[in-house]
């Protein structure tokens, strides 16, 4: 049902019941006038007829015509006669007046009859005439007989009478009574009206108050109090409205301010957390730049060392140096891919590859590592193509084959490669370690987070491998799930876009493989301040069977083109003397050799701006501690490619 | 008012005769029982005349009892026998329960009209008996043409109304009517139709209407009708009752109650005295004009009843 508004309803109050008592005394003053008007009209005829019936006794007795024709001839001056018949009592007719009509043929009535002939209108009355009595106390009328005798009836009178004025006086009172009542009505809905806005207004105008104040609009209590009179029937209600609404403005008032503070202190704490994570990131970075420098050059004379040729102890002396070498690069290659993917200067290069490539380059890589532990690694052979960037994959697979190997004990490793029917290829690795309890499942890819390993054991690795996993493969967009059981193992299962093979893709690693030693003979200028890491990249590159020129500073570089030098290739370092950047150096090299020589550089700093910043220009950033397998992988890309199919802004390390 | 009161007083006398009479009821030995038809003042009057009078000529009171016809009845039923030297009958009831009961008693009925003592005499068999004797309520025609020479001397023409009882009289009434030098135009009627038609040409040949009793013709229905005809015609009514003279007749000649009570007490005492019961029928010997002064105004007449009275006891010599 519509729900009718305040307005409506309080009318509705008003004029029902007025409606209602109007029509009931209306109704009921009229039934008892018309009661009245046909009561009056009926006796009046009555005594009409009687009358006339009285007057006419004696001409009756006489039958005197004449007499009772003008009596009948009168009787139709009064109202409402239309017809007069008098009669004796053999039927005949002595006397009629008024217009002709139906009027009813009845015989000698003893007695009074009426009747109402309905489509004339007209009322008919009979009165029998007899003869008046009196009385005669004498002693002759002492006669049974004679006393029980009727009296001998004279004749009768029949009248004929109209309806016509008692109905229109009918009619007239109606008309009169609707008017009064409808005047009446009208009245009181004008009153009901007039009163009903004065209930009205203020209630409208406090539920404008209220909705206003719903809003918000405290003011508006402000605002209405000023028009305020003093005849509003509902001050108090207002007056408690407004101060509601004053309570409510405070209210807020101080919820804000408090919030206001809260936000302040909040913000503070942040700056404050963001100050020191940002001091956090600075000391890392630095700490971690400085490290890289001596690192860089340990690992870059390391290699170089092993080159040498050595007695059986010093050569497992060189393998162990390498390996702890190999093993802080790990670490510091883990912080720096940290950092890279936070700073998303990871620059995703999907395209078709066979995830064979991937496998053997994986079996190569840990198969030592597996051996050593006692593990079997097997990687089942697949012929699969997928769509993604085969070098971060790569890493995700190193990481998670990796782990597997550091949390088994026994048994062996496998990765394995399927088709699932949704245009999907599904890589697992599983393993048979330790696993892990499913409480710690969302856990163990989060930073630093070792199952197992609360004595921090380095060999055990850093605990960043699963966290750089998940962020990659965020970064890929690629699902990874992990299905483990305490003392079972694990198993990893990575979903990749399939697609068909694509054979006449020559894998880049593959070909580099095939020539292994084209980087014989060709010209490098080195650009490095630190002395021993200068000199440890041009041994290495030198034993490479490279020529090399070095230079310590831009300018000596600048010098070095000026004696004639024509590098095929530079290698400089990101930070320079003389506050220039690796990345200026190289343009103004270019500029000087008149062509785009290709160049690669190399820092120590893992600050997000920089990596960005050489990925803009076009170059390759390689991070120190530079592999050296890693260097001559690229210089051999950078020298065997046309400049224009150069890979740009491939950060590699 | 004072006709109120005079009924009031009435009744308490009344009541006390009455009274008187049924607390001793009479005994065999009473020598005079007044029979009264009913209660009516006018018996009342008359038992109270008779009674009068027979005190007033020594009867002694006790001699006299009182009843009315009803109780009489009941008494014969009960077989009580009922042996005075007279009875008076007052009235038709009582003169017929007097005449159909047991009684051996001479019979004095008085306030009778004639017709119905003829009737009674006619259907109770007695009309041989020597025992009763009764005094007319009815005027003699004579009597009445009498009065109207009397009153209105220039009346020849004399009207008179005749139904089925009163039919019998033309002839006489023709032959006093002539003996007072008017001449009768009488017309008989069956039905009261007949006498709406009959009169109004009845009234224009006459001088004078005289009202004879007959309950077809004079009633109370009747009166006032005839009355008004009679008036329009200006032709005047001489009646037989004073209710006539109150409803517009213009005179009356009638025998009050008391006078009859006291012609019947004077019967009764020759009884007493050992006279022998008089002729059957006798005629009032007293009576009474009335006139209405109003209607006789009207028809531009005035009368003095005393005068009128006078002159008629002078005429037949009565004291």
């Amino acid at each position: 049902m519509k729900t009718l508004d305040i307005r409506t309803r309080m009318l509705l109050a008003a004029l029902l019941p007025l409606t209602l008592i109007t029509t009931l005394l209306a109704a009921a003053f009229l039934t008892v006038r018309f009661d009245d008007l046909q009561t009056s009209y009926e006796q009046h005829n009555r005594s009409v007829v009687r009358q006339i019936a009285l007057a006419s006794e004696y001409g009756l007795f006489a039958g005197n015509g004449q007499q009772l024709q003008a009596l009948a001839a009168g009787a139709l001056h009064e109202a409402d006669v239309r017809r007069v018949v008098v009669m004796n009592s053999r039927g005949q007719t002595l006397a009629s007046a008024g217009e002709a009509g139906p009027v009813p043929t009845l015989a000698m009535s003893a007695s009074e009859q009426q009747g109402f002939i309905r489509q004339a209108g007209l009322d008919w009355l009979v009165q029998p005439v007899y003869p008046s009595e009196v009385q005669l106390d004498d002693l002759f009328e002492k006669n049974a007989v004679e006393a029980d005798r009727q009296p001998n009836q004279l004749g009768q009178v029949v009248m004929v009478f109209s309806r016509q004025s008692v109905d229109a006086r009918k009619a007239r009172m109606l008309i009169t009574g609707g008017v009064i009542g409808g005047v009446g009505l009208l009245f009181g809905m004008a009153l009901a009206v007039f009163l009903s806005r004065g209930v009205i207004r203020p209630i409208t105008r406090i539920t404008r108050l209220v909705e206003r104040i719903g809003r918000g609009d405290f003011a508006a209590a402000e605002q209405l109090r000023d028009r305020d009179t003093d005849h509003d029937p509902l001050q108090v209600l207002q007056g408690h409205i407004h101060l509601m609404a004053d309570r409510l403005a405070q209210a807020r008032g101080e919820l804000e301010q408090q919030v206001a503070l809260a936000t302040q202190a909040l913000r503070e704490k942040k700056d404050e957390a963001e100050q020191a994570n940002l001091a956090k990131s600075r000391f890392l970075a630095a700490a971690s730049h400085d490290l890289r420098q001596p690192t860089h050059a340990l690992g870059l004379f390391v290699s170089r060392l092993a080159q040498l040729p050595h007695d059986a102890q010093t050569g497992a002396l060189i393998g162990n140096l390498e390996a702890s070498v190999r093993a802080m690069q790990n670490l510091l290659d883990g912080l720096l891919d940290i950092s890279r993917l936070e700073a998303r200067a990871v620059q995703v290069n999907k395209r078709p590859f066979a995830l064979a490539t991937l496998f053997d380059q994986l079996q190569q890589d840990l198969s030592a590592e597996a051996a050593e532990k006692g593990l079997r690694l097997r990687l089942r052979p697949t012929d699969l193509w997928v769509m993604s960037d085969a070098t971060l994959i790569y890493r995700v697979l190193l990481n998670l084959v990796g782990n597997a190997l550091r949390y088994t004990e026994r048994g062996g490793v496998l990765v394995a490669a399927r088709r699932r029917g949704s245009g999907q290829v599904v890589l697992q690795v599983w393993d048979s370690g330790i696993g892990i309890a499913p409480e710690h499942q969302q856990a163990v890819f989060a930073e630093f987070y070792q199952v197992g390993n609360a004595a921090r054991d380095r060999t055990k690795g850093l605990g960043l491998g699963l966290n750089i996993v998940q962020r990659t493969v965020n970064l890929l967009s690629h699902s990874l799930t992990l299905a483990s059981q305490p003392g079972r193992g694990t198993r990893f299962t990575l979903c990749l876009p399939w697609v068909a093979s694509q054979p006449f893709l020559a894998d880049d690693m593959a070909r580099d493989k095939a020539a292994p030693d084209d980087l014989a003979g060709r010209s490098a200028l080195v650009v490095e301040d630190d002395t021993l890491a200068c000199s440890a990249l041009a041994g290495l590159l030198e034993s490479w069977g490279m020529r090399v020129a070095t230079a310590h500073g831009p300018v000596a570089a600048l010098q070095c083109l000026a004696q004639g030098e024509m590098p095929d290739v530079i290698v400089s370092d990101y930070r320079l003397q003389d506050g220039l950047t690796g990345l200026q150096l190289v343009q103004q090299l270019r500029q000087q050799l008149g062509q785009t020589t290709p160049a690669c550089l190399m820092s120590g700093d893992t600050d997000p701006a920089v990596i960005q910043a050489v990925q803009a220009a076009g170059l390759t950033l390689l991070h120190k501690p530079v592999r050296p397998a890693k260097l001559r992988s690229l210089l051999r890309h950078l020298l065997m490619t046309p400049p224009g199919q150069r890979p740009t802004g491939a950060a590699l390390s | 008012m004072t006709r109120t009161l005079r009924l009031l007083l009435l009744c308490w006398a009344l009541c006390l005769t009455g009274g008187v009479a049924r607390a001793q009821p009479p005994e065999p030995s009473a020598r005079v029982v007044i029979v009264s038809s009913d209660t009516a003042v006018a018996y009342a009057q008359a038992a109270q005349a008779v009674v009068d009078t027979l005190v007033r000529q020594g009867v002694a009171r006790s001699d006299i009892s009182q009843v009315f016809a009803s109780e009489l009845v009941l008494r014969q039923q009960s077989g009580l026998p009922l042996c005075p030297a007279v009875c008076v009958a007052l009235g038709s009831e009582a003169t017929r329960v007097l005449l159909a009961g047991p009684v051996k008693s001479p019979v004095v009925s008085a306030l009778i009209p004639r017709r119905s003592f003829e009737r009674l005499l006619r259907s109770s068999g007695k009309a041989g008996s020597a025992l009763v004797s009764a005094i007319y309520l009815d005027q003699p025609l004579a009597r009445q043409l009498a009065l109207v020479r009397l009153a209105l001397p220039q009346a020849r023409r004399l009207a008179v109304v005749l139904g089925p009882e009163s039919s019998a009289f033309a002839a006489n009434l023709r032959v006093v009517a002539a003996a007072h030098e008017m001449s009768l135009q009488d017309v008989t009627v069956n039905n009261l139709d007949d006498l709406a038609e009959s009169l109004p040409q009845l009234l224009a040949q006459s001088d004078v209407l005289l009202a004879l009793a007959d309950p077809l013709v004079f009633n109370s229905s009747t009166i006032q009708n005839i009355l008004l005809s009679s008036f329009r015609a200006r032709v005047p009514m001489v009646a037989f009752s004073p209710a006539y003279v109150r409803a517009g007749a213009l005179l009356a000649l009638y025998t009050t109650p008391v006078q009859a009570g006291q012609q019947a007490a004077e019967v009764v005492l020759g009884i007493l005295r050992g006279r022998p019961l008089p002729d059957r029928v006798m005629e009032p010997n007293d009576f009474e004009v009335g006139v209405n002064t109003q209607v006789a105004r009207s028809l531009g007449w005035s009368f003095d009843v005393d005068v009128l009275r006078q002159a008629l006891r002078r005429q037949e010599r009565l004291p």
